[in-house]
């Protein structure tokens, strides 16, 4: 019933909760240190502000009554299936791990990575590069041992 | 640049804050080897990982990581290890989690505790 096991099991719990908290410190502590070093946050309001049209532009498409505006937009394709003038897949940037939607990629990509990038498929092969190079970077100058 | 790039392995074996001072349980020998063995059941089974993220969700949706990255953010860019700011955010961190919150994760893993009881 009660007594030494109880007790045993009340701090074992308390060990282990703590334990716990300690590794999401220490991996938020990993985050922030990786953003300041590599001044991801230059812009972080600008991001926010991009989550926020991301949002936006998510919602404009979903919205039947909007239909009527956003149709003189839409392209008919060989199958007869139309499109959303803003593409609203999701998908999660490889630079900075926020999902974002498709029609707000390339914005999001010219602040989150510093510079304008057209998408096509090879530029997307470029950002993966260079976001690998990046994380390769943080890996050597912040965290190797000296 | 004397201070440290000490980081072997990124998420664990970091160096921490000390951890609260040991109590004065008389029965205290027989809880290490308990506690390591019950580690190895809570992390074999995957539970360690899904309590992690259990917590986790819970102090983002609460405020509570976005608050600690703003204590970071405050300490500035330049000189800064992930040591520094373990031990900026820990003492806050600790303090501001929510009772409600704490309760929920001790109730879930005292209740592992429990379903592996010999």
């Amino acid at each position: 019933m009660s007594g030494p096991n109880e007790d045993n099991n009340t701090q074992l719990s308390s060990h282990i909760f703590g334990d716990l908290l300690d590794s999401i410190i220490v991996d938020v502590a990993s985050e922030c240190h990786r953003i300041a070093k590599l001044g991801l946050d230059r812009n972080l309001e600008e991001e926010e502000e991009e989550m926020r049209l991301s949002a936006q532009a998510r919602a404009r498409v979903a919205d039947p009554s909007n239909s009527s505006e956003t149709n003189t937009k839409y392209v008919v394709d060989i199958f007869g299936q139309t499109h959303p003038s803003v593409a609203t897949e999701i998908f999660e940037c490889m630079n900075c791990g926020r999902s974002i939607a498709a029609g707000r990629f390339a914005p999001h990509l010219e602040k989150c990575m510093g510079k304008v990038i057209p998408i096509s498929s090879y530029h997307i092969s470029i950002c993966l590069y260079l976001s690998i190079m990046i994380d390769s970077y943080y890996d050597r100058e912040f965290c190797a041992i000296p | 640049m004397s201070h440290s790039h000490k980081l072997v392995i990124k998420r664990s074996s970091m160096s921490r804050p000390p951890p609260p001072p040991p109590t004065t349980n008389k029965d205290q020998q027989h809880q290490n080897p308990s506690l390591q063995e019950i580690n190895i059941k809570l992390i074999q089974s995957g539970e360690k990982e899904r309590l992690k993220e259990l917590l986790r969700e819970r102090l983002l949706e609460c405020g509570w990581i976005d608050e600690m990255k703003a204590l970071c953010r405050k300490k500035g860019r330049n000189n800064v290890t992930v040591d520094d700011l373990v031990h900026v955010i820990s003492p806050k961190g600790r303090a501001s989690v929510p009772n409600s919150m704490k309760a929920e994760l001790l109730q879930r893993i005292r209740a592992f505790l429990a379903s592996t009881a010999d």
